[in-house]
């Protein structure tokens, strides 16, 4: 159990999560694939923490910043889907492009 | 009553009535009418009364100084201003009377006789002024009210163009007349007219030879715009478009008379360089000789009459380059009267027949009219110069003089428009009076013209016939010696008369007459002639292509360079705005994948260095 060990871990969990992002239609899946991406940057904070600098504790104070921010985030994102899904009764990211300029 | 309030009543006395007129009046035309007619015989009253007082000091009053110099504003009372200001009143007034009549119709007549009043006011206060500069504001009010007056019409697009035509040609003049005062001030000091005017201490003191010339050639450009004289009498005949009394205003006592009462003011002036005074001789018979050729071929009765005015403008110009301001005044006033009649008597006739083809009028009964045909042989005859009708004496005046002066090759010239002046004139009488047959029911169509028109006339009938005995009373206001010839020396030009008068009865007037005018034969002159020695063309081929083709580039520039410009800065922008526009295209996944890339790429970047 060393550094790379956890590096490649969030490398392996970023990757899963941004080919969930871009690939995936269905805004949910979308959104799973973002909680990926932002554990996969906890994962990373916590393993220099860990081997690297654990002290004084910053990496730990940002990893609950980002827990913090994602639970946030994900209100936001499904409250928005809920009004997208009732006015349209779908949740395609292809269809949904009221802001093509 | 003292002189300076008669002749503060002279000349505002129209000037109020065109105010009231204009600010309160414009929907009520009679009441409108009134306070003219007020206004104006307010002002003949004190013109007359200021006559009667005879001549006496100038009053000056201080407008504003600055510096050394001073300008003052006053009014000149000797026997030029005196006879001259009573004349324009006189005729302004039979004028605003015949009006009544002719525009009883109009519904602008607010308008019509508010103007007649500025133009009353203007010309009074020109003639009266005793400053070099208060003359040339006047003098432009002048020019400012026959614009008015001419384009009253407005709704007639030829109205409009003569109206443009006659500013714009006289405001060509006036530069030149504007430089030369502004030369007399710079090199002098002195704006006062009877001041320089004096011997000792004005203008001649200070300049002479060249500079004198110069100045007097630019002050006589300014009366030749407005005494329509070549190259700048083109408006004249086009001022035909505005209505007739208008006609009658501006060729006799106003405007027109302008310039040469101008001349007349600066006369010592003038005479001083013999430059001035040959070109001037030129200039003035040369447009006799025009004119009355324009007018041998002219078959509009007003334009007809506009050309002899030029013609006689020329004569009045020729007796005082000449050096005789006795017979330029002389024909001045009884041109003024004459020629004010016989625009009244066509201004009847038009309005009667609603025509101003001569041969129509004649065919349609002119004759029938019996009071206006009056008018018109008195006025026609005071023209031509028969005798004992005004105008004899006052040709006879100015004849002598030139050849007194001793320009034989010019009095000749002068001979020669004098004959021509009788052909037209007469050929003008026969055509209305004797036409070769009459319309049916012309014999039906007898009467004349409202008495409101018929007063006025017959005003100036009087005046045109009895003129002749104004010489004496004239020559004791001026200060002059009347002239007095033997009947030897009047023969050539009772001989170039009689000739013209003839040849018009030979063409024109007997029974069996051809009809048809001697200079029809001449071919390639007829043709000249007819084309007005086109100098309109000419004018036209040059200076207006020339405006044109300026105006033409500025447009240009206008719309490619700088309208252009703005708009293609603002179409450039907007097409930017398009082209960016499109990576907005509204699906998500795109934005993130940039966002990605963007970060990697900088992630690369920051790595390999």
């Amino acid at each position: 159990m060393n550094l790379t060990f956890f590096l490649l871990l969030s490398l392996l969990l970023f990757s899963a999560g941004l080919i969930a992002v871009m690939s995936r239609r269905n805004l949910v899946t979308v959104l799973v694939g973002i909680e990926l991406m932002l554990n996969a940057a906890s994962v990373n904070f916590m393993a220099f923490n860990f081997f690297v600098a654990p002290d004084p504790v910053v990496g730990q104070i940002i990893v609950l910043l980002i827990i913090g921010l994602a639970a946030a985030e994900v209100a936001v994102f499904l409250a928005i889907l809920m009004v997208l899904y009732r006015a349209r009764h779908e949740v395609d990211a292809e269809d949904i492009r009221e802001l093509r300029g | 009553m003292s002189p300076t309030l008669l002749v503060l009543l002279t000349i505002f006395a129209p000037f109020v009535a065109f105010g009231i007129s204009l600010v309160f009046l414009m929907r009520r035309p009679v009441l409108a009418q009134g306070v003219a007619l007020a206004g104006g015989a307010v002002s003949v009253l004190a013109a007359l009364l200021l006559l009667a007082g005879g001549p006496a000091e100038p009053v000056r009053h201080l407008w504003f100084a600055s510096g050394n110099f001073q300008l003052q504003f006053g009014f000149v009372f000797d026997g030029l201003s005196l006879a001259f200001g009573a004349v324009v009143a006189v005729i302004a007034f039979c004028i605003q009377v015949y009006s009544i009549g002719y525009m009883h119709h109009d519904p602008g007549r607010t308008r019509y006789f508010a103007m007649l009043g500025l133009f009353g006011w203007s010309m009074l206060g020109f003639v009266y002024s005793v400053d070099l500069l208060q003359a040339f504001i006047f003098w432009e009010l002048v020019g400012l009210a026959s614009f008015f007056l001419i384009g009253f019409w407005y709704e007639k697009p030829e109205a409009i163009a003569a109206a443009k035509k006659a500013f714009i040609m006289t405001r060509v003049g006036d530069v030149g007349l504007f430089i030369g005062v502004l030369m007399i001030l710079n090199l002098t000091g002195i704006s006062d007219i009877p001041a320089l005017l004096d011997a000792e201490t004005g203008l001649l003191a200070h300049v002479s030879g060249g500079t004198l010339a110069l100045i007097m050639m630019l002050l006589f450009m300014g009366i030749a715009g407005k005494s329509a004289q070549f190259p700048l009498h083109t408006w004249l005949p086009d001022a035909m478009e505005g209505p007739t009394p208008v006609s009658a205003l501006l060729h006799s006592a106003t405007m027109v008379a302008a310039g040469v009462f101008l001349f007349a003011r600066l006369h010592p002036l003038f005479l001083a360089s013999e430059v001035v005074v040959v070109t001037v001789l030129a200039v003035a018979l040369f447009t006799a000789i025009l004119s009355s050729t324009i007018a041998l071929v002219e078959r509009d009765i007003k334009r007809v009459l506009a050309y002899s005015s030029i013609g006689q403008l020329g004569f009045m110009l020729a007796a005082l380059a000449a050096g005789s301001l006795f017979a330029g005044v002389l024909h001045l006033i009884l041109h003024a009267v004459f020629k004010a009649l016989l625009f009244l008597c066509a201004g009847s006739y038009i309005h009667r027949f609603e025509t101003n083809d001569m041969e129509e009028i004649g065919r349609l009964g002119a004759r029938r009219m019996r009071w206006t045909t009056a008018g018109l042989l008195a006025g026609g005859g005071a023209l031509a110069g028969i005798p004992p009708l005004a105008g004899f004496f006052s040709k006879e005046e100015v004849l002598a003089a030139i050849s007194y002066a001793g320009y034989t090759a010019f009095w000749l010239v002068a001979l020669l428009a004098a004959f021509l002046t009788a052909y037209y004139t007469f050929r003008m009488i026969f055509l209305v009076t004797l036409p070769a047959r009459m319309e049916q029911g012309a014999k039906d169509a007898a009467g004349d013209s409202p008495w409101v028109m018929l007063v006025p006339m017959a005003v100036l009938t009087a005046g045109a016939v009895l003129g002749g005995l104004m010489m004496g009373p004239l020559g004791g206001l001026l200060g002059l010696e009347v002239p007095s010839h033997s009947l030897i020396s009047m023969l050539p030009a009772l001989g170039a008369v009689a000739v013209g008068v003839g040849l018009a009865w030979w063409d024109f007037g007997r029974a069996r007459a051809p009809r048809r005018g001697f200079v029809e034969a001449l071919g390639p002159l007829h043709t000249l002639f007819v084309n007005k020695w086109y100098v309109d063309d000419f004018y036209r081929a040059t200076f207006g292509r020339a405006v044109h083709a300026v105006s033409r580039l500025l447009q240009k520039t206008e719309e490619k360079g700088l309208d252009g410009g703005f708009d293609n800065a603002a179409i450039s922008t907007s097409r930017l705005g398009g082209l960016i526009a499109r990576l907005q295209n509204g699906w998500v996944q795109s934005y993130i994948a940039s966002v990605i890339l963007i970060v990697a790429l900088a992630g690369f970047y920051l790595g390999i260095r």
